[in-house]
């Protein structure tokens, strides 16, 4: 088996040698940036290492565990751009549409994922963040049509999708996670209007989306009426699972950053630099095997609740220790602005990605979400009484 | 044959019940002895199970999470430094009586020189592992004085002892000398991290239990967002040091100075769970007839066996620099 990772890994670096874009990182406009998304997510899909999370059946899929390892090490040892344009629609879409999506729906719309076609995820809102079942963006049913009011907020690349997974209130009578559903809306749709929202770092990696009477078909419904929370778990297992452990690789394969910027600042005889280093090494190292580990987990049917909440926290904490050591690492020239990286969370503009980490330790479930989920359902602590936030709210 | 994993914490967990914590030592040397856990990693054609480094890894891990006291982790070295060094026929009949339960030690410390310290039982061991940067040997304990230390780790006894006269089992010289030594340091340092992270996974278990029976203010102390909160940061860090003890265990070839990152790493871990365990505990983790102290005092120990965190830190940044 070594052999033929050991193939796949040399075959990767040559096929990067000519193929991996060296530019990107100058992108200075957003459009240039998803230009270049869409490119090299094209360049990926025809070499066949788009997409080595999907099942045997699709060109590319079927890779085993060792092999995504090497594929995704590799394309951050080259220093290749992250998907981030097509995160939602190879993740988040892929895996919502396997699991939840009729036959019909799968047809239509997972070969044109491939085909570049883009996905965003509308779930959060003003008012629901962590408390997602407290979403309130309306759907109507008018004949064979919900009418959809509301907005939605913290959707990644939005401003630039053509699809979104879209959670809404079809019923407020019963307990709030009753009363949702899901459905595939048109982007391009009349009353869909979106804004990006510029980040402290300068990005503008998320956008709100406005909903004013959008008319979906019930045909682009996921699952049943009411059934919305369910399928919803489906799509954000996908971002707990597989997601981390591309980045937790990703930002493995991104240790030689601090490596150069201890060289550059003369600091690669200072003891203390050293050990930090090192540990911060090892806890890296750790990461990533967790990440492992988890998906063994879900390949063998073993998962617990809770196991991906410890590689979600274990990736997010870890994520702002190795900005923050560069940051430290580049003392004050760190402090004068430099231009970012689009759409990368390890670009070596430490500040930028100091800030950028937040997004892990707030997006997708927060840490202290995920921090309940461990304590509630993993280790079996008591909740709090509901009675508790009447009496607060009162 | 290769035991599985699962197969093999079973049986651990039969032996040592973490329920019963730091067991009595005569018996608990018995217990190891009976279950073939110091054959374990010996190959087959010289009389052992064969097992690799994940069965050392639980052994250990079970040993640390019920506190049990005794010599395994030196013993260990000494059946490494057996098996790896120069057959003969004393080196044979030594590592037999080790197998079987003569007690032999080494020291868990990282000294070189005629005094080392941190033995365990040296005054019950019949040989000590001496090594040194030329040379691999064991030396007659009859040959050696022993002063026993107190420990604060009431579940360990721990000597120093200085090496006298001239009768002595080489097993590896220069070179062969060196790659042994690292083997079996390599091999005593996640030893010393399966330990740790038994340890630290004993002691948020008592303590969530805790958190879980003690009361104040009429509900849980457990239904606190706060400890709860707190819990989860220790079962991350204990699940991450865990993931990494699992992946160097069942890895090809361990380096010296992974096994020592990995070390540093799970006996930090161990030390903050067991330092934070008592402050769960309130009051009651104060006190000497709780269990609580044992941990901590054992956590520390850890720490400081086998080179400290800021010894094997740095040696790992120095060679991932080198290597990124």
């Amino acid at each position: 088996m070594s052999e033929t990772i050991e193939g796949l890994r040399s075959e990767l670096r040559s096929w990067l040698v000519d193929n991996a874009p060296s530019d990107w990182r100058l992108a200075d406009t957003h459009e240039g940036f998803v230009a270049g998304q869409r490119g090299w997510f094209a360049r990926l899909v025809e070499a066949g290492y788009a997409v080595p999370h999907w099942p045997q059946q699709w060109p590319g899929g079927g890779r085993s565990l060792a092999e995504q390892k090497v594929i995704y090490e590799e394309l951050a040892r080259a220093d290749a751009p992250r998907l981030l344009l097509t995160f939602v629609s190879t993740y988040h879409a892929f895996a919502t549409l396997s699991e939840c999506g009729s036959a019909e729906q799968q047809e239509r719309y997972l070969p044109r994922i491939l085909e570049g076609e883009t996905w965003c995820q509308g779930f959060s809102e003003p008012g629901a963040g962590s408390d997602l079942a407290a979403i309130r963006t309306r759907a109507v049913l008018d004949g064979d049509h919900y009418v959809i009011n509301g907005q939605k907020i913290w959707s990644t690349m939005a401003q630039y999708a053509d699809r979104c997974l879209l959670l809404v209130r079809t019923d407020s009578s019963g307990p709030k996670q009753a009363g949702l559903s899901y459905l595939l809306m048109d982007m391009k749709a009349p009353g869909v209007t979106t804004r990006p929202i510029r980040q402290i770092q300068g990005d503008e990696e998320f956008a709100e989306i406005f909903l004013d009477d959008v008319r979906i078909p019930v045909s682009e419904r996921v699952g049943e009426e009411g059934e919305g929370w369910k399928v919803a778990q489906a799509t954000l297992a996908s971002e707990r699972g597989l997601t981390l452990m591309e980045l937790s690789y990703r930002m493995r394969g991104a240790m030689w950053r601090l490596a150069d910027l201890i060289h550059a600042n003369g600091r690669n005889d200072d003891p203390g630099v050293l050990r930090d280093f090192g540990r911060l090494s090892a806890r890296v190292d750790s990461v990533c095997a967790i990440a492992d580990a988890y998906l063994q987990k879900r390949i063998e049917g073993t998962e617990s609740i809770g196991d991906a909440a410890l590689v979600k926290l274990g990736y997010s904490r870890c994520l702002r220790a190795w900005a923050d050591f560069g940051v430290r690492i580049g003392g004050v020239s760190e402090q004068y602005r430099a231009p970012i990286t689009f759409g990368d969370l390890n670009t070596g503009n430490w500040m930028a990605d100091f800030m950028n980490s937040y997004a892990w330790t707030i997006a997708g479930g927060s840490d202290e979400v995920q921090r309940n989920i461990i304590s509630e359902r993993m280790l079996g602590m008591p909740r709090e009484p509901k009675h508790w936030t009447q009496e607060a709210s009162q | 044959m290769s035991l599985s994993r699962d197969e093999l914490i079973a049986a651990a967990e039969q032996a040592f019940d973490s329920q019963s914590l730091a067991p009595d030592a005569t018996q608990s040397w018995q217990t190891i002895s009976e279950m073939g856990w110091l054959a374990m990693c010996v190959p087959e054609d010289r009389g052992g199970l064969g097992q690799g480094s994940e069965a050392r890894a639980v052994i250990h891990h079970a040993l640390g999470r019920a506190l049990v006291p005794g010599p395994a982790i030196a013993q260990m070295m000494v059946i490494d430094a057996l098996t790896g060094g120069s057959r003969s026929d004393e080196a044979d009949t030594i590592l037999e009586m080790a197998m079987a339960g003569e007690r032999m030690t080494a020291s868990l410390a990282l000294n070189i020189g005629d005094v080392l310290s941190a033995v365990p039982d040296a005054d019950m061991s019949s040989h000590l592992l001496h090594i040194t940067d030329e040379r691999v040997a064991l030396v007659p304990m009859a040959s050696c004085e022993a002063e026993q230390r107190e420990t604060w780790d009431e579940t360990r006894r721990l000597f120093d002892v200085r090496i006298g006269g001239e009768q002595r089992l080489v097993l590896a010289e220069g070179d062969e000398a060196r790659t042994l030594s690292e083997t079996i340091r390599g091999n005593m340092l996640l030893a010393l991290a399966a330990d740790s992270l038994g340890g630290a996974e004993a002691a948020l278990a008592i303590s969530i239990e805790y958190l879980g029976t003690r009361h104040q203010f009429e509900r849980p102390l457990a239904m606190f967002q706060a400890l709860k909160h707190r819990c989860a940061d220790m079962r991350v860090a204990i699940s991450l040091a865990d993931a990494l003890l699992w992946q160097e265990a069942t890895s090809a070839s361990l380096s010296l100075t992974r096994a020592g990152a990995l070390k540093a790493q799970a006996s930090r871990v161990y030390k903050e769970v067991a330092e934070e365990a008592i402050q769960l505990h309130g009051g009651i983790g104060l006190t000497l007839e709780h269990p609580c102290h044992l941990f901590l005092k054992r956590a520390f120990l850890n720490c400081a066996l086998g080179g400290d965190a800021d010894y094997w830190e740095e040696r790992a940044g120095r060679e991932c620099l080198a290597s990124a």
